[in-house]
């Protein structure tokens, strides 16, 4: 009975003109926003080989030169896009793409792509994350809105109550009609998606595990939907209704929802303005030692320290540059408090999370975006994870620099030069985003979340009866 | 037969406790969006009046080592913070150039939580180092604000739709409509005093639930009146779209469920679709130029001037001998050298720079002019603009402040050429900042197209609909 039911139900689905032009519209969509999102991720990588390539040489180059001088001047970090960019943009457009390395600064990761664009860009982009978070669930309305409105309506409700079909079954045969479709869909688009990555050069990165949990994320997703409508179509008397219905939810998960819980998410844990954060950091490097002042308590104290430590009377003796020595500390105790201050914003974005996570009781929405985002490495986090590498880099490169400074310089020459081979020397630097497991466990609430959503939205079909 | 319709579908409106259900629901979504602009309103303002404060702070700790320098006393400030020095007020006495929020702030969040709203540009460093993005979470930027705009251009169609998607088919679904064809009033009269019923009250409602709102909040709307009104004007206008597409897909005479997904589909092609489209081709017609390899030009360019700058200073103070005239000392140090090729590196940046202003330019005005296809876009536009946060607003500020951190070091960079120190009587004579909100003058005009356009949406849906008349009533029965 239930295979009659499925059976009946999907021919319906494929005669209406409506469904078909719908879905041969939607799988236009995709493909164009496939298409663009490969060519701009093409793009992206070839510039950003470029760039650090060019970058490097800038370095290398710099021909004789006081290594703290080279401090100042300075390198870039530039971040990589990776493959599964290409199914989930995520926040990249919102979140820098190069960082400025140089001697006693932590810089945040410059030129959004959104500040070059228009307000437009704030409606949304045609992306495969767009079609896939917000075009697949309106599909599923619009298939299944009227899935048991209909048989009210068309009067074969009565018909059904004579026949000996038990609800489970009536109701599994309905879901199944409206979850195949879906199912075909998804999982063509995520084999194009497969295809296309698996295709490009630059390979190494892409691996099919990440794209097969982004699938089972999806399909997840779908499957909410496809309970949550044919619950709501279930309990609702008219076609119309049931519709104005599934959309309010729609728009609630999908669009009201995650704007409210950003607001409520700010109003508590505000971040600083740019200004603030850099006027507390100025505030605490004031307070303790500053690399090219001598003069300063703190500075004064190192150099009685160092000293006493070594047993000599004059900064001359010592065996290494002082003034290096010095400047290698300051910059060690500046980038603890970038730690600090960067830390405080990285708790705030914790504390928010908290509030994403609390609204994601209300919308299916939120956990898959950040499920998404996070296995596409688009996500603030890995956003996070770059720019804390990128800081890494910096703080080794500056004792890189300082400790050839200090070895090959006596104190108080600061005409030093390094050898024009010597910044060859300094590692280039590296970045790998999270391994799969690591991003899965971290993301280990969003995933529970998702799944007492799919359990609670199967437990709300039970009530169907044929009543 | 008017004055029946409108009792009888008022009470018809009470009954089934739509009025009632729509003036909650209305009341929340601007209660809450209300609010949630007003916040950002005043954090803005706060977050401005702390800077401008610390700057005060800062002046005031300047004026009194001024002093005590002048007075000839010993002072236990290092070196090279010396107020004397016009560097040193140059780069840690920066003035705050703020951009000052609009009275209409409150009803778009636009670009606001992008971009910062206040800046002090120094003496040294270039222009372009100039940030003006705000330090915000990427995902709080990615899901945007729930502020009024959102609730005006995304959730209020959808209460439209709901409110009238079923006008004629509900009476056709009941067997009402067979009454109704024995009146003397023709259909289309008909879904149109209906309609026009509906969107009366629902008009009420909103203004009403608004001036509540914003009452509450103790927002005064009533010294901004003409805003408002105007904010009134382009709601209404955009209500009046909708129920002109509820209108032509009434007259379709589809089934109830038939005309919601006509509807919803039209929802979903202008407020998702074509903005979404419109906003990737502007960008593909009209693509940035790539920041990454801007920063590899800009570093080679700065790494030569670098190694030249002992030549720039000449040619600098050949190009103004007036510095060689008034300064007997002619006492040369980094900074001389420092401005003088920082001077070299901006002329020869600027076309770079100016490329991305340009292209920006470019994709702003191609929206500007493609901006009707969509209500919802024009709509967002003119919210946005009213608000003071769009794109064009926030340029305009980077502008000013460009101009702006010129002044500043034109008033600056003759002291240290002239190795003149700066004292107490200069203080006064700091260039201030004054932030020019950009007009907006076509808002008018924008209404009167709008209203235009919905206007003919109507009477397209008259005349196609009296031309099938006969036809489509025979189907209606």
């Amino acid at each position: 009975m239930t295979r009659k039911t499925f059976f009946k139900e999907s021919k319906e689905l494929f005669r209406d003109g409506r469904v078909r032009i719908t879905m041969i519209i939607v799988a236009l969509l995709m493909g164009v926003s496939i298409w663009i999102s490969a060519r701009q991720y093409q793009n992206i990588n070839e510039q950003y080989k470029v760039a650090k390539t060019s970058e490097r040489v800038i370095w290398d180059s710099q021909g004789e030169k006081n290594p703290h001088s080279a401090a100042h001047y300075g390198t870039y970090a530039f971040k990589p896009k990776y493959p599964l960019s290409l199914v989930d943009q995520g926040v990249d457009k919102y979140a820098g793409t190069s960082i400025f390395l140089e001697a006693h600064k932590r810089n945040e990761a410059q030129f959004s792509a959104a500040s070059d664009q228009t307000g437009l860009a704030r409606f949304g982009d045609l992306t495969p994350d767009f079609m896939l978070l917000f075009m697949m669930p309106l599909i599923i309305i619009l298939l299944g809105y009227n899935s048991f409105t209909k048989e009210n309506e068309m009067g074969t409700l009565t018909l059904l109550k004579s026949q000996g079909i038990s609800s489970w079954k009536w109701v599994l045969g309905k879901w199944a009609a409206l979850f195949l479709p879906i199912l075909i869909l998804t999982t063509a688009l995520f084999m194009v998606a497969g295809l296309i990555l698996s295709n490009l050069k630059d390979f190494g990165v892409f691996d099919w595990s990440s794209l097969l949990w982004m699938y089972l994320i999806y399909t997840t997703y779908y499957i909410i939907f496809v309970n949550l409508i044919l619950f709501i179509s279930a309990k609702t008397k008219k076609s119309g209704i049931s519709l104005v219905v599934s959309l309010s939810l729609w728009i609630l998960s999908c669009l009201a929802i995650p704007k409210a819980a950003s607001n409520i998410a700010e109003e508590r844990y505000p971040y600083p303005t740019r200004q603030e954060f850099a006027a507390n950091v100025l505030k605490d490097k004031k307070q303790g030692l500053d690399g090219h002042n001598p003069w300063s308590k703190e500075a004064k104290l190192l150099k009685e320290n160092v000293l006493a430590e070594h047993g000599v009377d004059s900064l001359h003796k010592l065996p290494f540059n002082f003034d290096a020595y010095r400047m290698q500390k300051g910059e060690e105790h500046e980038a603890e408090i970038y730690f600090k201050h960067y830390n405080y914003l990285k708790d705030q974005f914790a504390k928010q999370s908290k509030v994403y996570k609390g609204m994601a009781v209300f919308s299916p929405y939120l956990p898959t975006r950040f499920m998404s985002m996070a296995i596409a490495h688009t996500d603030y986090g890995t956003h996070w994870d770059f720019s804390d590498a990128a800081e890494n880099y910096r703080i080794a490169t500056q004792k890189f620099l300082n400790d050839d400074f200090a070895e090959n310089s006596a104190y108080g020459n600061w005409g030093y030069r390094a050898d024009a081979n010597f910044w060859k020397q300094l590692p280039a630097f590296k970045y790998s985003p999270p391994k799969l497991d690591t991003i899965l466990s971290q993301n280990f609430s969003n995933l529970s979340i998702l799944s007492y959503w799919l359990i609670g939205s199967f437990a709300l079909l039970l009530f169907i009866k044929k009543m | 037969m008017f004055s029946y319709n409108f009792r009888y579908e008022l009470k018809l409106l009470l009954r089934s406790k739509w009025i009632q259900l729509l003036s909650i629901i209305l009341l929340l979504l601007f209660g809450f969006s209300g609010y949630n602009g007003k916040e950002k309103v005043a954090k803005r303002k706060a977050d401005i009046v702390a800077a401008k404060n610390e700057v005060k702070e800062n002046d005031e700790m300047m004026l009194r080592l001024l002093d005590s320098i002048e007075k000839g006393m010993e002072v236990s400030a290092s070196r090279w913070t010396i107020p004397t020095n016009p560097m040193v007020v140059g780069n840690y006495n920066p003035r705050v150039a703020a951009m000052e929020p609009q009275s209409m702030a409150f009803i778009a969040t636009g670009q606001a939580d992008l971009f910062t709203h206040y800046v002090k540009p120094k003496v040294t460093g270039d222009d372009f180092a100039l940030n003006f993005t705000e330090m915000t979470s990427p995902v709080q930027l990615l899901f945007g604000s729930f502020d009024l705009s959102f609730v005006i251009i995304y959730l209020l169609p959808l209460i439209i739709i709901a409110f009238s998607y079923n006008v004629l088919s509900s009476e056709k679904e009941s067997g009402s409509l067979r009454l109704l064809a024995s009146q003397p009033i023709r259909i289309q009269n008909w879904v149109l005093q209906k309609l026009s019923l509906r969107f009366f009250w629902l008009s009420v409602l909103v203004i009403i639930a608004l001036l509540i709102t914003l009452s509450i909040l103790g927002i005064t709307w009533f010294s901004t009146f003409i805003s408002f009104l105007i904010l009134i004007g382009f709601i209404l206008t955009y209500m009046l779209f909708w129920f002109a597409f509820a209108f032509l897909v009434n007259l379709g005479a589809g089934n109830s469920a038939k005309n919601a997904i006509s509807l919803l589909g039209l929802w979903v092609l202008f407020v998702l679709l074509v903005p979404s489209t419109l906003n990737q081709l502007s960008t593909t017609l009209y693509p940035m130029p790539s920041r990454t390899l801007m920063i590899n030009e800009m570093r080679g360019l700065k790494a030569e001037v670098a190694k030249k700058q002992d030549k720039i200073l000449d040619n600098f103070l050949r190009d103004h001998p007036e510095y060689a005239i008034n300064d007997t000392t002619q006492t040369r140090g980094f900074y001389h050298r420092y401005m003088a090729s920082q001077q070299l590196v901006k002329e020869e940046l600027k076309p770079v720079f100016m490329a991305y202003e340009n292209q920006l330019q470019k994709q702003q005005a191609w929206v500007e002019r493609l901006k009707w296809v969509s209500p919802a876009i024009t709509i967002q536009e003119s919210l946005n603009k009213m608000a003071g946060t769009s794109t064009g607003d926030y340029e305009h500020f980077r502008k000013q402040v460009v101009v702006f951190a010129e002044t500043w070091r034109s008033f600056l960079t003759p002291f240290l050429y002239n190795n003149q120190n700066f004292t107490q009587n200069n203080y006064h004579d700091l260039p201030q900042f004054e932030f020019q909100p950009k007009s907006v003058t076509e808002q008018p005009k924008i209404l009167g197209i709008l209203l235009f356009i919905a206007l003919s949406l109507f009477s397209i849906g008259f005349i196609s609909s009296e031309k099938v008349k006969r036809k489509s009533m025979l189907k209606l029965l």
